[in-house]
């Protein structure tokens, strides 16, 4: 098991990767975030992108699959989020991109008051063509070893 | 077209409230199925034995479900075109099934897009309120907004 006093500043990880469909792009945003980029081919076209495009709040979503399995084969002990600092949404997701994610350790403090630790990372997705298309800087609290201080 | 708002119409300071959103535990659950599959937002028996004492749904469900009603109440009329993305967002208390969640919004700054005439940013704080009206996500939205166009 991979608790908090096993997290070290500048670690990083490939959180593995994920194929955007349209079906999902279009399912995702007719439910959640319906703006005719996200959701109609056709309209999307006379729009400034051009085409149809992923909701960000779908990017993100998709970055939380990739760091569950991520944290599942580490066998990483988490307990949630508290938050987020920032999230960029840099360039288009469109149909047919294929997203990476990778994660660096930024910073991590023990609580004081539970036996948790805060480890503040970065994550990125990256598409097939190496572009940074989102960009975000958050918190995950990691349970701390039995008997920690 | 012409009575939308637009970059120069948004004023500094304007609050809005809108929205109604009944959380119910099999939405948590499909949510987190697909895309954030922990226990505790999976089902509820282990969710018992969690810090978080029963079925939670995910935080990223929470702003998309905050992102559902931006759409529905706050982006009709506007000339917005979509988001470079988020600030400071806070996860501030559990979203249980059952919770009836609403959005209050207050416009914090106008920024200008250095080398873009044609949009500008407006920084929007979002609060999402449950049935007691306690914030459940906080964050800052950095919304783009096309300016208006010349006569």
């Amino acid at each position: 098991m991979k608790y908090f006093e096993d997290v070290r500043v500048g670690e990083s990880d490939t959180l593995g990767s994920h194929t955007v469909s349209a079906e999902e792009i279009i399912a995702f945003a007719k439910k959640y975030d319906p703006q005719p980029f996200h959701t109609d081919p056709e309209a999307a076209r006379a729009t400034i992108f051009g085409g149809l495009i992923a909701s960000g709040w779908h990017t993100c979503a998709i970055m939380m699959r990739l760091s569950v399995e991520a944290a599942r084969r580490n066998r990483t002990v988490t307990t949630g989020s508290p938050g987020v600092d920032s999230c960029r949404w840099l360039k288009p997701v469109r149909p047919g991109d294929t997203l990476t994610g990778r994660a660096e350790v930024l910073e991590t403090w023990p609580s004081r008051s539970r036996p948790i630790g805060f480890v503040r990372s970065r994550i990125e997705m990256v598409n097939q063509r190496g572009d940074i298309v989102m960009s975000l800087v958050g918190l995950a609290m990691y349970r701390r070893r039995e008997g920690a201080a | 077209m012409s009575d939308l708002v637009y970059f120069e119409d948004v004023e500094v300071g304007q609050t809005k409230r809108f929205g109604r959103y009944e959380v119910t535990a099999a939405e948590i659950i499909e949510y987190a199925r697909q895309f954030d599959p922990q226990p505790f937002h999976l089902d509820a028996d282990a969710a018992q034995e969690s810090m978080f004492g029963g079925l939670i749904a995910s935080g990223w469900h929470t702003g998309a479900m905050f992102i559902r009603m931006v759409c529905e109440h706050a982006v009709p009329g506007t000339a917005t075109t979509g988001a470079l993305g988020f600030d400071d967002l806070k996860w501030l208390r559990p979203v249980l099934p059952g919770d009836v969640l609403s959005v209050e919004t207050r416009i914090k700054e106008k920024v200008d897009q250095p080398g873009r005439h044609r949009v500008g940013t407006v920084k929007i704080e979002g609060r999402v309120l449950n049935q007691r009206d306690e914030a459940v996500m906080t964050l800052t939205s950095l919304v783009l907004y096309r300016r208006r166009p010349d006569p």
